[in-house]
This record gives structure tokens, sequence and C-alpha cells, in this order.
């Protein structure tokens, strides 16, 4: 263990703050203890996500017996400090800067986005300044068109909050700032990216100068009423509020001095099933067809009483529940807590933030899981720390992140796991049968099958030298590989017997509630009925079903998230049809209201038995998440029986990696129309050469039975035989394309018609 | 026209306007009264105030072209809103009134946003830009008040006044290669680490190197010793070099170099030590062909063979040797030793050569029966690059086969003598003994706190005030020393004490292995007898120490072995003005340096950092990060890196530490 802290971070102070005596820790800023005191000290440019920025200077202060004023946003407080945050000279030093702010700033705010929620409005105000007092030559300068967002380089004043978000939070590392003094500004260096991570940039923009694009002048912000929810696109239930006018969506907004968004998060809201009305023929036959049928099959997409609802039809019916990613997470995870003992992961996203070394296995991060990969970003930023990436394929837009990229061969994650645990149990005490497990490992051949080298063990175990609080990160081509409980049964050691924070992301967005509340099942019999999954007869929010079903943004429920917290989501959109509860009720499973159910979720999972109202939803002024309530983490009986690796065939020639572009997750992002639609298959120029393709080809392929038709894409970014397949937009299909995300298929190419 | 008549420089108020030439008070400051050769500056305005030498000085436009210069310099700022638009404001406003058109109302915001700028400004340029400006409208208020009152241009308005500036802080200037330090310490505080290495590479290309084993002069100018400590400067440099080579990023150039000239001019430069390596990038970014002869079969110089592998990892100091070679006009020959007869014919051959061989022979300690050909004396440079050679690129053999369980004294004191000391440590000797002639206090002022103490946690026994009178051998190896000890005796007259032997103190060391390390000298076999090279008096090249000529026409020295033993900064220095003359030189044939260079002497000679100023705006009490280290018995017998750099956390809290005392200052011709 590493105890070394040269800098006093943590020791016990104790200071006052305009007269109030004040305990906290050392490390913190005076501005963070006044915060946590309740006192005020105004500020620009400072955002509690970030480290300190320091570019307003609005938060000066005095500090007895210091000469000067003190920047209360960056300095640390020291033990025994007297601090005054506010005096005449104070006031009027702060209100020279609101001047200065306001030097030139256009007297535009009649048709400006940000007006009614402006910092410099609101500061402007405050300081109490009727007029611009002081101007210089003015500059023309245009408005840019980012793509996802605009940028107005005349109302910028410079905070660079936003530079902050996507150095420190996003990682996009789009925006730098372009010092010229007066003629600063921001500039976007990944312009043809469109990054939709801009979007967090945006939003903590206190001016009107960087906005989303689509919203940009479509309404007042004072006439949008805030509905508070999670998103749900990704397991990472994001805090975030539904701003509605009129029944319509017009943007996402999230509290962002604490959290932070996506792009799918910001920009996919318009996906509901809208327009539905009560069709009591369709309801009849959707009443039978669940009497009647032997399976459900559901994508996880659900909310936990929705799936709390086809657990008490199977309790009443006896059908079969399949939800294939949520089934294959459920065993993955029963076989790892079987060795942990206990019946959830430990880690979190915050303690990924937290490490200085970090290993991602199996998870193509990036796309995956974007809160993920901003926390990993955090790390880096802040942490410095080393970040292991193992993977098949390299992902270029992690490269700013990762320190080591370990690539091997798909299908050997099993004897990857294998040789990484053995790596980091290395020096540790183990009890003797896993001892001796690892000890049996034939390393050379592991390390042949998959193609790590020995060395590069090494020079992981070598850059964790001395470094403390790590993480491990678990994806999802681990829990559909055929020796998935297997594999699980190795990483768990790495929870057991180091100090490793480890995080398995749940599949999709719902997948964690939906394997602690299902009693789920493998394969499905005939008659079926589909939930947002094709079927005999299918319940479908996307509209083409065989009855309507609403989208998670039009009924209030529950989600559990990466960080194993269950958290609220409440109707943005009206709807008028049936939904799940309605054929539960007409089956005899009496609640008037799907929350109902809320309370009643499984105890012995870790459920805390809270009624749907009573949950919280809001931060603390000190960023403290106070939304529903973290699991119990409850202990469960442990076995140690570990088989022998076993060798998968050989992933060799063209192959397939079933994986969602950044910002896609499911049909319902695909229904929005503000995210790019990027539906190809894409593979490097190797690729193309083992499969004979031209960039620009039409190609079908089928995969775990499911016909794709796609055009194909070369990327130069790309290297290996491995080419991506996104399969977000098979609509009521997604669901089923389930198995193992690495697969050999053959690549039939279109006749290109003649022009 | 001589002298000032005018100054508020560091508060010594001087105005001799108006007085008899034998009433003028002098300043005990170095100003630059002349500005280079046989031109006189009219003015120079800085940070700490102005200073007028010409009574005919248009103060209106000076302090509007002061502004305008921290305008024009704002890329070092423009980062909060005081400087941002304060800075604009204090220029509209100067050059209004300077046009004919300003009013006193203008005078008085003029005095309001500078208030603001001092109190509330993030950096000391914006803190200060005010100040030389103020004292301006104050003692020369008569010209302010002409233009507002008779609505008419300032006396010489856009007359033939040049003014130039320079941008410095303490730190930048007290750094031999005047690296822009508050740029990547704040590169480190963004966290947008490759604007940090690009800062560094500037003026520095070693930025692995200089991250790691700088002595770091720079620190004792830094201004938040007068606050609390010093910041940890050197060790925030590796940062940004750190992340170049963990996330694999291409090369990293402070501009984008040039295309290659092939124009037919190119550079001969002898040694690939800092000095060479230095040079040839700067001349590379140019476009400029350079041909490196280097006489081992490595590069690097004695930073490769000299330094240890646990102080300077080789594939960190690699990374900076590529950046220089992967350069397009760059070439380099190994196992090329030049000779006197050599160097003609490359000097012959180049449009310019620069020697940068360094100063490779150890001296002796002068005892008695001193001979350097007897078994068991091993000179600290030879016997260092067999340590080196062997534990680097395994070439020869382990030093191991000589050291392991054997008794050795060093006899020292820099940073040569630590290495030797430690690295005996590490190849298995028995004992190791440290002499040095002073006490240690000195020891550590000449090398690090940390170096000495590593090195006695590592179990190296020093003895100070101790010196060889006579080595005694058995015709074939050595076998005992006879030491004098010393003790520091005060000079009852108040001068420097004096070191006096102490009667009966001399003791005996039984001993195999005896290294001086007391200094190095160059092997001037190299230089042609005919050439005549002036020398300096402790026998290396003599230049002016401004564009590194020699006393040869065409022939440039850089490095340790102009200046003798000294630092890899001040060889990364030296050899960046050479690249900078030589890349005018081999084109017009004239030695000049440009107005950066220019001033940059000024500066330093005038010296920016100031120990008894008072600092304001700045909480004091805030802890100095102090980097991780291996244990003692983690690293005293393996080659493994000593120090493991600071974590993410300390290193940007060290970051917010600094004050970015950047500066700026113009002169007036």
């Amino acid at each position: 263990m590493c105890t070394h802290n040269s800098i006093n971070s943590g020791k016990e102070i104790t200071l006052t703050i305009d007269g109030k005596v004040c305990k906290s820790t050392f490390g913190k800023t005076i501005l963070e203890i006044a915060r946590e005191n309740d006192i005020y000290i105004p500020t620009m440019c400072y955002l509690t996500k970030v480290k300190s920025i320091a570019s307003c200077r609005m938060c000066i202060v005095n500090v007895d017996g210091v000469d000067g004023a003190i920047l209360s946003c960056q300095e640390r407080a020291t033990d025994g400090a007297v601090v005054t945050t506010n005096s005449e000279d104070l006031y009027a030093e702060r209100q020279s800067i609101m001047k200065l702010y306001n030097v030139n700033h256009p007297l535009e705010c009649g048709v400006c986005d940000k007006s009614g929620e402006c910092e410099l409005q609101n500061k402007t105000m405050e300081f109490g300044l009727a007029e611009q007092p002081f101007t210089a030559r003015d500059q023309s300068r245009p408005v840019e068109n980012w793509g996802y967002v605009s940028y107005d380089p005349a109302l910028c004043i410079m905070c660079e909050k936003c530079v902050r978000v996507s150095t420190e939070i996003t990682g996009d590392e789009a925006l730098q700032l372009q010092f010229g003094g007066y003629s600063s500004k921001i500039v976007n260096t990944q312009i043809d990216k469109n990054y939709s991570t801009l979007g967090e940039a945006a939003s903590v923009c206190p001016v009107g100068a960087l906005v989303d694009t689509n919203f940009k002048y479509t309404t007042n912000a004072w006439e949008l009423s805030k509905i508070p929810s999670a998103c749900h696109h990704c397991s990472a239930g994001c805090q975030m509020n539904y701003e509605v006018k009129n029944d319509t969506i017009y943007r996402i907004t999230n509290n962002f001095e604490f959290t932070s968004l996506c792009g799918a998060g910001r920009y996919g809201f318009d996906y509901a099933n809208k327009g539905v009305t009560k069709d009591s023929e369709a309801f009849n036959r959707a009443v039978e067809a669940m009497k009647s049928a032997k399976s459900i099959i559901f994508s996880s997409q659900i909310s936990n009483e929705e799936a709390y609802i086809l657990q008490k039809i199977k309790e009443l019916t006896g059908a079969k529940l399949i939800s294939n990613e949520a089934r294959a997470y459920q065993k993955f995870m029963q076989a790892y807590s079987s060795v942990t003992g206990k019946h959830l992961y430990n880690g979190n996203l915050k303690a990924i933030s937290n490490s200085t070394a970090i290993i991602v296995l199996g998870s193509r991060v990036n796309d995956d899981a974007p809160m993920v990969k901003y926390h990993i970003n955090m790390a880096s930023k802040w942490n410095r720390a080393r970040v292991a990436y193992m993977h098949p394929i390299e992902d270029v837009e992690m490269k700013n992140l990762v320190t080591q990229f370990m690539k091997y061969e798909a299908g050997s994650e099993e004897g990857v796991s294998a040789l990484l645990v053995d790596t980091l149990l290395k020096d540790i005490d183990v009890p003797k049968d896993v001892r001796a497990f690892l000890d049996d490992l034939d390393i050379g051949n592991l390390s042949a099958g998959s193609n790590i080298g020995e060395e590069e063990f090494e020079l992981l175990k070598k850059s964790m030298i001395k470094k403390r609080d790590f993480s491990l990160v678990i994806g999802a081509d681990l829990y559909t590989h055929p020796r998935a409980t297997q594999i699980a049964k190795i990483i768990a050691l790495v929870e057991k017997y180091t100090n490793f924070n480890v995080v398995c992301i749940p599949p999709s967005s719902n997948a964690m509630g939906v394997s602690l509340i299902c009693d789920l099942d493998d394969e499905a019999d005939e008659y079926s009925v589909g939930y947002n999954a094709k079927a005999n007869f299918t319940l479908s929010a996307l509209g083409d079903g065989d009855l309507d079903m609403p989208a998670l943004n039009q009924q209030e429920g529950t989600m559990v998230t990466i960080d194993k917290r269950l958290v609220p989501m409440n109707v943005a959109q009206p709807y008028g049809g049936y939904i799940l509860n309605d054929i539960a009720n007409a089956m005899g499973i009496g609640a008037r209201y799907t929350i109902d159910y809320t309370k009643s979720l499984p105890l012995e999972k870790g459920f805390r038995g809270v009624e749907f109202d009573a949950l919280d939803d809001y931060f603390t002024a000190t960023g403290d998440e106070k939304r529903g309530y973290l699991l119990e983490l409850h202990e469960t009986p442990t076995e140690d029986n570990f088989e022998e690796i076993e060798e998968l065939d050989g992933f060799d020639g063209a192959v397939i990696y079933n994986c969602n572009p950044k910002d896609q997750f499911s049909p319902f992002t695909n229904l929005c129309s503000t995210i790019k639609d990027e539906s190809k298959l894409v593979g490097s120029s190797q690729f193309a050469i083992v499969t004979k393709l031209q960039d620009g080809d039409s190609v079908s392929f089928t995969v775990n039975g499911i016909e794709f038709k796609r055009l194909f894409r070369i990327e130069p970014s790309m290297k290996g035989t491995i080419a991506i397949n996104p399969i977000y937009d098979m609509g009521l299909s997604t669901p089923l394309v389930s198995y193992y995300r690495f697969n050999k298929v053959q690549i039939i190419k279109e006749e290109k018609k003649e022009d | 026209m001589s002298g000032i008549v005018f100054s508020t420089w560091q508060d010594e108020l001087i105005d001799n306007r108006g007085k008899s030439s034998d009433e003028w008070v002098e300043t005990g400051f170095k100003l630059p009264e002349t500005y280079y050769g046989d031109t006189n500056s009219k003015a120079f305005i800085g940070w700490d105030g102005v200073a007028i030498f010409d009574e005919d000085i248009d103060a209106v436009e000076l302090a509007s072209q002061y502004a305008a210069q921290y305008q024009e310099y704002s890329e070092a700022c423009g980062r909060c809103a005081p400087g941002r638009w304060g800075g604009r404001i204090l220029y509209d406003l100067l050059d209004k009134i300077a046009r004919g058109e300003g009013s006193h109302d203008d005078i008085s915001h003029l005095k309001e946003i500078a208030k603001t700028m001092m109190t509330t400004s993030k950096c000391e340029i914006g803190k200060t830009v005010p100040k030389p400006i103020l004292d301006l409208m104050e003692h020369y208020k008569e010209q302010f008040d002409t233009c507002i009152d008779a609505q008419v241009p300032s006396k010489h308005y856009n007359g033939n006044t040049s003014y130039i500036a320079k941008v410095t802080a303490p730190c930048t200037d007290m750094c031999p290669a005047h690296v822009d330090i508050p740029a990547y310490i704040e590169g480190v505080r963004d966290m947008v680490f490759t604007e940090s290495l690009a800062a560094t590479r500037q003026t520095m290309p070693l930025a692995h190197t200089c991250g790691r084993v700088c002595p770091h002069p720079c620190e004792d100018a830094c201004r938040r010793t007068n606050l609390d400590e010093p910041i940890s400067i050197m060790e925030l440099k590796r940062i940004g070099a750190d992340y170049e080579t963990d996330h694999e990023i291409p090369w990293l150039h402070p501009r984008e170099p040039k295309e290659p000239r092939n124009d037919g001019k190119k550079v001969a430069i002898i040694g690939a030590g800092p000095a060479g390596l230095t040079a040839a990038y700067y001349l590379a970014l140019e476009g400029i062909q350079v041909d490196i002869f280097e006489e081992l079969p490595v590069n690097g110089g004695e930073v490769a063979v000299g330094v240890p592998e646990y102080r300077m990892p080789v594939d960190k100091y690699n990374k900076d040797i590529e950046l220089v070679l992967q350069m397009p006009t760059v070439s380099i020959t190994n196992n090329h030793r030049v000779d006197a007869n050599r160097l003609k014919e490359i000097y012959d051959e180049y449009d310019a050569t620069m020697l940068g061989f360094g100063a490779r022979l150890s001296k002796k300690v002068r005892a008695s029966n001193e001979n350097p050909k007897m078994g068991g004396y091993w000179g600290a440079i030879s016997m260092l690059d067999k340590v080196n050679l062997w534990s680097k690129y395994n070439i020869g053999s382990s030093a191991s086969n000589e050291l392991k369980d054997k008794v050795v004294v060093c006899v020292g004191g820099g940073f040569t003598s630590m290495d030797v000391v430690r690295c005996s440590i590490r190849e298995g000797a028995k004992k190791v003994i440290m002499l040095y002639r002073r006490d240690e206090k000195t020891i550590i002022r000449n090398t690090t706190y940390e170096e000495y103490h590593e090195a006695v946690e590592e179990g190296v026994e020093f003895i100070f005030h101790s010196a060889i009178e006579e080595i005694f051998d058995d015709g074939e190896k050595i076998t005992k020393l006879k030491v004098n000890r010393f003790e520091l005796v005060p000079d009852p007259n108040g001068g420097r004490a004096q070191l006096v032997k102490i009667e009966d103190g001399d003791f005996e060391i039984e001993c195999d292995y005896l290294i001086p390390a007391v200094s190095q000298a160059l092997d001037t076999q190299i230089l042609p007898e005919e050439w005549n090279i002036e020398m300096t008096s402790w026998n290396s090249i003599l230049t002016n120490g401004k564009d590194y000529m020699t006393s040869k026409e065409g022939l440039f020295a850089a490095g340790d072995c102009e200046y003798g033993p000294m630092t890899i900064v001040n060889a990364v220095g030296q050899a960046r003005r050479a690249a900078s003359v030589i890349s005018r030189y081999i084109y017009d044939g004239k030695c000049t340096l440009i107005d950066d260079e220019i001033m940059e002497d000024h500066l330093n000679r005038l010296k920016v950092y100031d120990k008894n100023e008072k600092i304001t705006g700045w909480m004091p009490g805030i802890p100095r990060a102090v980097s991780q280290k291996l244990e003692t018995d983690e690293r005293k017998t393996n080659n493994k890196e000593v120090n493991l750099g600071f974590s993410g956390e300390e290193a940007i809290s060290e970051a917010e530490r600094c004050m970015r005392c950047y500066y700026i200052s113009m002169v007036a011709v």
C-alpha cells in the first residue's frame, strides 16, 4: 500500500469564514469550504466538476495577515485562516470585473438563447450595473456552426469552462483556447468530427456563446418546464431533465455542476411513441396472447417495475422469460458472486475516476459506455492514471487516454483473463487452490493463443508500481463468451484478493435491474410474446408491433445503474394507449399504477422497499448524489472450482464485431433524428482485402440468424481483420442479436447497379 | 548623451530632469542604457518601473506602446477577465490620448482599470503592466495634459522611435536555456500535457532529461520562495515528456518544422551530447542540414555514458535523442573520432562547425604518488563509461567484475562523484567512501538535497573536510590512502572562513579503488595547433558568451567544451543560441543576435528575480509537492529509476502553486 502524500491532503483543518468556524480537510479550496458551509462567494468561471479554472477572478477574498486579494477557487485553505468574503473593496473589484465582462458584450439579450438563465445577465444585475462604462474598438467575429453546437465568439466571456469539460470530462479534447488577449477565443480543433460530446461543453456555457444548434432560436428558456429523470439509453442512468413546452421536448439539460451526459443522453430524446390511442381489440388480443404465451421475449431496456410485472406473469402462467443480454449478464454475475461472496461487484464510476491505474477488458468502452470513458478520462487527467486497454480492436478515440494497448485475439478472452489475473495476483497471498489454479496455467501457451506477450503483462505490472486505487472495467464481450461463467470466476479473483474496484458494465440500459428482478430462462419456446422484441405477438414502444407500448420517457418507473443505484424516471411525453400494467391487471395481477411495484422490488436482491414517490432526485449544494438509493450489498454462498482454460477455435479471416457507434445504443436512439445515423459496416483496408470488398460496396451477411444489409466503409484509422457492425438499427430484432460479439461471417457482395 | 534622466526602477526614484550634470544621480541597476553596439536606448520600461535615458522622450507614446506590446504579447496571457479586457482598454485609452483625442475622463478611467488589473489579474504580467504606465502618468503628467488640453498628438507620435519588447519571468531568466517555465507549468495545470511539452521544447529539446536530472537553477529564482517554498519546477517538466511517451503521440514540436532547404548549406557538429543535439534540433527546425560526428557508438554524450540509469533511464533519454535524430535534415556518424586533422577537413567542407565535445578527462586529485596507470586508480569518467555502457547498452562487461565486494574511495563533491559512489553501491562494492574537502551544506548546494540523502540512505559513507595526502600501492595496485582532515576556521577579520589542516588528524583508509571525480578537463587535442584557438583561464574554449563563435571564424563552441564542466541545461542554452547565430551566419557570414536575444541578455544582466520583493495575493503555507521515490531496499541493488515522478494530484497541486510571474519589458530606441 502506498501512503505517499507529500501535499498533506486530508489533514484536518479549522478556519473561520465571515466569522463562522468551519472544519474541513486540507486540500480543499476556500471556495469549496465556503460552499460546504452555505457561504456565498460569487463566481463566473467556477465549475464544481472540474479543477479550478481561475479565469474570472470574481471569487477573490481577503485573508487576515495575507496581503492582496486571494483567489478562493484556487487557493487551498490553511489551518487557522481567517477569511472575509465580502467588503466594500471586494465588492468594488467584483463590480469592476463585471464592467470588464460587459465591455462590448452585444446587447442582444432579446434574441439570445441564454436570456433568463445567463450568468452574465444575473451577475450584471447582482452588481448593479446599469450601463457599459467601458468600450474598446470592436471586432468582427462571425458565428461558427460546429454541428451539434454553435459558437458565437462575440458573446464568449472566455471563462474556459467548455475547454475544461472537453479536456477533463468528455476527453474529446476538441476545444482549445486561442490566446490573443482581447481577441482570445475558443477553437474547435476537431470540427470535422462533429463530436456530440461538445453538448457537454455547451451545457456549462454561462452565456449564449456555445449553444445547441438545434435548440437555437426555438423558445425562451423560461417557458420550458423541467422534468427530472434518468437517461436510460445505457446503464449509466445519468441524471437529466427533459425540458418541455406544450408536450414537446425542446432539449435535455442536466445538473452540469456535478454530472454529465453523453451525446445520446443530450440529443437522443425524440423517440416517444406518439399519437397512440387505446385500441381495445388489439389490447384484448394482447391479453390473450400473454395468457397463452410459453415465452416472453424482451429487451432489457425496460423499467424495474415492468420487469417485475413480467416476473409476476411468469409466476402466474409459467411462461419463460427470455432477455438474452440480461440473462448472459445474470449468469456472469452469478458465477462472479460465487467467488466474491457478494451479489454485486464492488466498483462504481466515481472509483474509476479516482484511480491511478485502470484496466479495461472486453469493451469498446468509448462506444459501449461513454460515462465509463468519461470517468477513465477524469482519472487520466486528474491522476495521470495508467490505462491499459485490452481488446482485439484498437480504438483511436481512446488513444489520448490509453497508456498501454494490449491487443488480443478475438475468442481468447478466457486465456487473457487468466493471464491478467495471474499477473495481478502474483505477489499476493491467495488460498492454495487458487494458487494451484494459477500455477497450473500454461502461460506460454495462453500467451501464444491470445497473442499477448508475457512482456506486455510485465510492462502492465511495472506501470502499476507504487500506484494506488486501481480499477478493472469489464465489458460485454465477456458476458456472451461461450466460457463466460469460467471467465467471471477468474475475474472475480481480482475483486476478492486485491484492492481493485471492479465494474462489470451492464450490457444494456437496465440489464442489471432485469437480472436482479427476473428469473430468466435460456431458450424460448413457441408461442411467444415480445416486448420491444420480435415475437409471435409483439408489444412495442417502437410503434411497429401488434400493440403499442409507451417509451420509457412516457412512463414512470425506475432503473438500476452501473453504480448499483436505483434511480427514478419520469414522464416527459403524453401517452394515450395501453401499458404493460393494463395487461397484467387484465390477467388478475392487480396494481393501480406500474410504480406501485417500486416498493415491492425484491429485498433479497438489494432493493430497499421504498415507494416511488419517496425517492429523492437531487444533488446537494456540494454535489452529494441524492438520487433514488444505492442497492444493499448481500452476501452470497461461495464455491471455488476452476476449470482448465479451454481453447476456442481461432477467429482468423474476416470477423465482425457487434458494436454500436458512439451515441447509438438501441432502436430508441435510432428513432432520434437529432443523432447522427451511422449504420454501416466499417473495417480496415486489411479487412477489405481479406473480404475482397471496396469502400462503398453494399454487402449482406447473417449474424445470429439475423440478416444485415450494410454499406461497407473503409476506416483508415482501423487495423486488422475485424470489422465493426452496428445493431442498434435493427428495430425489434436488435435484442435478438445478443450472442458473443465476435462472429465469423460470410459476406456477400451485392451486385452494383449500373448508373 | 549618456546617463539616466529619470527612473522609478525598483522604487529607486531618480529624477535628473533639469539638473546640471554634476548633480545627476546614478542608478544602482544595470539598466540597458545602450541597446546594442552603438545604438543607445531612449527608455526602458518594465514590470518594476520606467527608466528614461533621453530627455526628449515621448512619455505618452511610450506608455501607449507599452500597453500595445502587452496586447501583442497576450499569447502569454489573455486568460483572465481583468488582463484580457483591461489591457485592451488601457491601450485604447492611451492611444486615444496620444492621438490628441483624449479627455481627462480617460485619465480617471485609466486609473480605475489599472487598479483592477493590479489587484485581480491572473498573472504578474497583468498585475505589473499598469505600474510604469501610472508612473509615467504621474511624473510626465504635463505631456499627458498637453495632449488632452490642446487636443494634439504627443510630441513624437508615430515618429521613428522603435519599441522592442520581451516577455520573461524570474525563473525563465535564471534558466540557462530560458525555458518558458510558467507556460509548461500552465500546461500541467490545464491538463493539456501536449501544450506543456510544446512550451518546454521552444528552447529545450531534452525535456525528458531536464525533467529528471537538471540541478534546476530556476528554483533559486522562483518568486514563490518569497512566500513559502519554490515550485518544484524541474519535476513538472517531466509530465509533458512522459505524456508523449505514454500515449505514443507523434513528435511534438514547438512550431511546424520548416521544409528542408536543400540549398547546399550545411553545418557540422562535433559531439552528440546535449549541446550537439540541441544545436542540431534548432537548426533542423529551420530546415538546415546538420551532420553530427560522434566518437562513441552510442548517442547522448556524457548524459548517456555518465549519468546512471537509475537517475536517467536511457529509454527516456533515447526519446529526446530520437526527437532530434529523426528530423529530416539531421544525420549522424557514430564511431567517428574527430582529431585535429579531421576537424580541419570538416571545417573546410562545412559552412559552419560547432564544437560540442564536452569535457571528458578526469582531473587528478593531486596527492603524492598519484599514478593514473596504477591498478585501482580509475578516473570517474571511464568508470562511469564502463558502468553505463554495460547497464544501458550491453556493451563491454559489468563493472561488478571489478567492484564487487571491494572498498571504493571517491574524491569529489559534485554530481559526477555522486554518480560514482551510488553506482559503486549498485555494482556490489563492500564499502563506499566519499572524501570531500568541504562540508555537508556545500555538497548539497553543489548537487541536490535528494542526491546527497539518497546516497547516504544507500550506504555511502561521507567524510567531510578531508583530502588525500598520499596514495600507497604495492607496485601493482593501490593499497591504502593517507587522508588529511581539515577544519573551518573563521577569519577573525570577518573574511571568508579558511580550511585549516588539523594536526594529528590524519588517518589511513585501506582500499581497492580510488576514483577521482574532482573535475573534468577538455581533451584539447582536437584543436589544430595552428588555429591558435583562444582559451579561457581554466582552459576551455573562449567565446564572448553571446554568439558562441570561437576565435576562429565560423567555428563555434557550446556546452562543457566552452564553459568547462557544467550542467546539461547550460549546454542546451548555449547551443540553442549558437544554433540561432549559425542559422544566420551561414548565409551572411555575420555573427548577429536578434532583438529577442539582445533583450534576453539585457534582462539577464539586470536580473529579473528580486528576492526581497513582497508577494501579495497568494496564500502562504501551501506545501511543495515531493515526488515519490523507491525505498532504499528497492533501489540500491538495481538500476530502477529512483524517482517515480509526481502523481497526477501532486502535479496539479504543484502547478497551482505557480504564480505565473510573467513580466513584460520594453526598450525604446
